[in-house]
């Protein structure tokens, strides 16, 4: 992955020991959603419109308000959902499902960073050359350390 | 997040510095300098921008000085660089919990 390409998007997988029927309720249905998501009236429409409603987060600019479309749904496959945190513009975020063994594995991917935001050039620049992604995971590992 | 902190992450010398102390943990000056290619007060100068940055600490084990990280900045610029990706694996492996809870239906399994 190049260091442009990890600018503009968030790729996180997961591997988990339920079968993708499963992991689809919990993706799709609010009473789960509200558990390990935000609470929110998703529906799995295309062109549903709804909000998530989160903590503010200030390091993140979030104001605790998520507000989605659904743009794409691919049953027990995909959810694709426009994804505006009333910070920035242009955000989609993608839940593909991919069955792996007996369980699933997931896929996120948060798209739409703009290479050219502010924030993002500084970080370019102080964390240029691999910085970010290779150090990110020991400074992980250190705080964990420290705990 | 403090200017200092992006003045001190912007020199290559002490991102290097801060990876030295990332994999080793705490460690002499002198075994920090022998990693690079200048004299050693060169080295202390530039550990003592990141002291002042907050990003590292210092301590006295006879004569020799230690340095070591700091966690309190390193997750101040974990949280502003990468907010999302942490927010993300945060929420997945909640996701694994909840799942864990749910109950199984008979056509899960199909």
């Amino acid at each position: 992955m190049t260091t442009a390409e990890d600018l503009r998007a968030i790729h996180v997988d997961q591997f988990l020991a339920h079968p993708p029927a499963k992991v689809w309720r919990a993706l799709t249905e609010p009473e789960h959603l509200n558990k390990w998501l935000m609470p929110g009236d998703f529906r799995p429409e295309v062109g549903h419109t709804f909000t998530f409603q989160g903590t503010p987060v200030e390091a993140a600019e979030f104001s605790g308000t998520v507000y989605c479309e659904v743009l794409e749904i691919e049953k027990e496959r995909l959810i694709k959902l426009s994804w505006d945190d009333g910070s920035r513009l242009g955000w989609t975020v993608t839940w593909r499902l991919e069955p792996e063994g007996r369980g699933t594995r997931l896929f996120l991917d948060h798209e739409g960073f703009d290479p050219d935001d502010p924030r993002q050039q500084v970080s370019r620049k102080i964390m240029g050359g691999g910085w970010r992604s290779m150090h990110m995971r020991a400074i992980e590992k250190v705080l964990a350390e420290m705990g | 997040m403090r200017e200092d902190v992006f003045a001190a992450l912007a020199s290559p010398v002490r991102r290097q510095l801060l990876h030295l102390l990332l994999d080793g943990g705490s460690q002499p000056v002198g075994r920090l300098a022998e990693r690079f290619d200048m004299a050693r007060p060169s080295v202390s100068e530039h550990l003592k921008v990141l002291k002042d940055a907050g990003l590292v600490a210092e301590s006295r084990h006879g004569r020799e000085r230690h340095y070591r990280l700091e966690a309190a900045p390193l997750m101040e610029i974990r949280d502003w660089l990468t907010p999302y990706e942490r927010f993300w694996r945060e929420r997945l492996a909640d996701l694994g919990t909840v799942l864990d809870d749910m109950e199984d239906r008979d056509d899960d399994n199909r």
